[in-house]
């Protein structure tokens, strides 16, 4: 298919946004916003920030779902609506209780200002088994994991240390490329 | 005692396999429930009627204190003060309805229990699935102390405490601690404690989530440790009385019964209790200084204390009234809790449903008007009005409705029509519509029963198990 290696379409770990376990949630998105500032390598932009323990190690990966998730109204018991589907509710009914909830619950606004009272740990993702990729490793590789594992972006290894991100949008612009030359 | 340990890990093995999937382990919710030395205390009865088929056959099972009636198989179970009440099974000839299909019956059918460990439980009714109409099976289940398994074949499940299943197929299940469940068909859901779920696809669904917190004054059960809480001590608080009826062989009827009326001779019946005609009291229920009308029932393991239920009353198997007046027609599910106070009464108006496994406990008078459908946990008026809607007004209902923690889809008029269908065959089932010819039902039919007992091996490695044990007529 290509030539391409992971080491080469990744984002060093150096340039991806991270902050240390114990931020809030208001430092993760500072991050980003900082990250995204600062990185021109292309025109996307990082969607999510990596959570490093006291030794630098990735512990975990806080995405913009997981921020947006993070500012979903609590109730008493949240659960509950998201359960309706293993009852056989219909899909209709479980968005009109949904959307009911949000009408009845703080405005955006005010879970908005609770976000520096929230930490990162609460919300982010640990890394799963199919989400590592080695440096060495090829493109067709790194394709046939982010569409088998619905990833965003894998996390790249040497000797088993984290060294940086492959992002869907890395992978894609490699791919899109090698298209284009076949198209010649 | 050898063998029978031997046979609970069996069960509790066969039963954790099914349940994988759900990482669910029974082992420290069983293992301790029932010391096995109990098995050998509490000698198993069966009942002999003119009414119903006598085909019993128990293999290697432990049956303490268990009651069995009509067509009964047990093989490597252990059944702990268990009622199966095979009454109201599928007989050779019968002819079950389903969707278009009328399914001519080849057999009559059978409750076949086996590799399970049911504590305290009453199994009834008969099977609802129709890929099994003359199979009623109970399979690697384990179900613990007022569970319900009614009309409802049960393949690999847990039931916790006081949890019901009606109607229901279910396979590879968890059904938490007070959790009432009638949903057709379940595979392979772990329902969590105190919910209420009726379904019928592509008519209506109910869901209903007891707050757990308040739930657990009243019941709660966690790993290693005996079920607690207030629905315990109160049925223990009266564990004594029913001591008398199981170890005399004769009893004298202890009030005035009618001629159409059937009083279970394995009740307790305190003074000033009043019985109407075509009433039908079960085993293990409990009436103290209480009236029920004509037509009135009161099923296996109910409490009526000091309470007047004027008649045509369901009061479903498990249920609880105390200080209360009960109009007439009034429905009150399996293992609800209604609990006024002597200078604080409850009062409940005719043709109301009380759903399964409602909780009405309150502290100053309460009145439920007449026509109410009532559900959860209720401890004061304004809970009542979060907790009721008049079944005319639910009858309206056509897509859908959320009041407090009830969730409802689908056609409202459904809903009501099928409870009081349900409910007229409950009272037509129990003969309240006897008129001295036509309509004769269990309280007709259920009065004259003799009772054999039979009893384990007292001793040595096979102690606490009985015989082989074949009885048919």
């Amino acid at each position: 298919m290509s030539e391409f290696c992971v080491k080469e379409l990744m984002v060093p770990l150096s340039e991806y946004a991270s902050v240390p376990e114990g931020s809030t949630l208001f430092e993760a998105v500072l991050a980003l916003e900082k990250a995204q500032e600062e990185f021109d390598h292309t025109k996307y932009k990082h969607r999510a920030v990596l959570i490093l323990d006291k030794k630098k190690r990735v512990i975990g990966k806080l995405g913009q779902m997981d921020v947006l998730r993070a500012l979903e109204p609590k109730d008493e018991d949240p659960g509950q609506v998201n359960e309706l589907s293993r009852f056989d509710f219909s899909a209709n009914f479980i968005h009109k209780m949904q959307a009911q909830r949000r009408m009845t619950a703080a405005p955006l606004k005010d879970l908005c200002s609770k976000a520096t009272q929230l930490k990162v740990e609460d919300f982010m993702q640990a890394p799963s088994e199919g989400e590592f990729i080695d440096q060495e490793a090829s493109l067709e590789m790194a394709v046939m994991q982010l569409v088998h594992g619905h990833h965003l972006g894998l996390l790249v290894t040497r000797n088993k240390e984290i060294i940086g991100v492959l992002r869907m949008t890395d992978a894609f612009a490699a791919v899109f490329h090698t298209m284009k030359e076949c198209e010649l | 005692m050898k063998e029978l340990e031997k046979l609970l890990d069996r069960i509790i093995q066969r039963i954790n396999i099914n349940l994988r999937e759900l990482d669910f382990d029974i082992t420290p919710f069983v293992k301790t429930l029932i010391p096995l030395n109990q098995m050998v205390k509490f000698y198993a009865f069966y009942g002999i009627t003119p009414n119903h088929p006598l085909d019993l056959v128990f293999r290697h099972s432990s049956l303490a204190g268990s009651y069995f009636l009509g067509k009964i198989r047990t093989r490597n179970s252990i059944l702990y003060k268990t009622d199966i009440r095979g009454d109201e099974l599928k007989q050779q000839g019968d002819v079950f309805h389903y969707q278009k299909f009328k399914i001519p019956i080849t057999r009559d059918e059978g409750i076949d229990i086996e590799d399970s460990f049911l504590i305290k439980t009453l199994v009834h009714n008969f099977s609802h699935d129709p890929e099994t109409l003359e199979k009623f099976f109970i399979r690697d289940t384990f179900s613990a102390l007022g569970a319900n398994i009614h009309g409802a074949p049960s393949d690999g499940c847990y039931l916790g405490p006081l949890a019901t299943v009606d109607l229901t197929t279910m396979r590879d299940c968890v059904i938490g601690t007070y959790s009432y469940v009638q949903a057709g068909e379940i595979g392979h859901l772990n329902i969590g404690a105190g919910t209420v779920w009726v379904r019928s696809p592509g008519s209506f669904n109910f869901l209903y989530h007891h707050p757990l917190d308040k739930l657990d004054h009243y019941i709660n059960f966690v790993a290693s440790r005996p079920p607690q809480g207030l629905f315990i001590d109160f049925v223990e608080d009266r564990e004594e009385a029913f001591q008398r009826v199981f170890d005399v062989v004769n009893l004298d009827s202890p009030v005035s019964v009618p001629p159409t009326t059937s009083l279970d001779r394995y009740a307790v019946i305190k003074p000033k209790t009043r019985i109407g005609e075509n009433v039908l009291i079960s085993q293990r229920a409990y009436l103290q200084n209480s009236s029920l009308g004509k037509g009135a029932n009161a099923q296996e393991d109910c409490y009526i204390i000091n309470s007047r239920l004027e008649g045509f009353n369901v009061t479903a198997h498990g249920a609880k009234i105390i200080e209360a007046d009960m109009g007439k027609n009034i429905f009150v599910g399996f293992n609800s809790f209604l609990r006024g106070q002597a200078k604080s009464r409850l009062t409940i108006g005719e043709e109301s449903i009380v759903m399964p496994h409602t909780i009405i406990d309150i502290k100053k008078p309460l009145t439920i008007p007449p026509g109410q459908l009532v559900w959860g946990m209720i401890t004061n008026k304004q809970e009542l009005e979060a907790n009721s809607i008049s079944l005319k007004e639910f009858s309206r209902i056509d897509t859908s409705l959320k009041k407090g923690n009830l969730y409802f889809e689908g056609n409202g008029a459904a809903f009501v029509t099928a409870f009081r269908e349900r409910i007229h065959h409950i009272l037509e089932a129990n003969g309240a519509f006897f008129d001295g010819k036509k309509n004769r039902g269990h309280a007709q039919k259920n009065q004259n029963i003799s009772f054999n007992t039979i009893q384990p091996y007292p001793d040595g490695a096979l102690q606490g198990l009985y015989p082989a044990i074949v009885i048919q007529p």
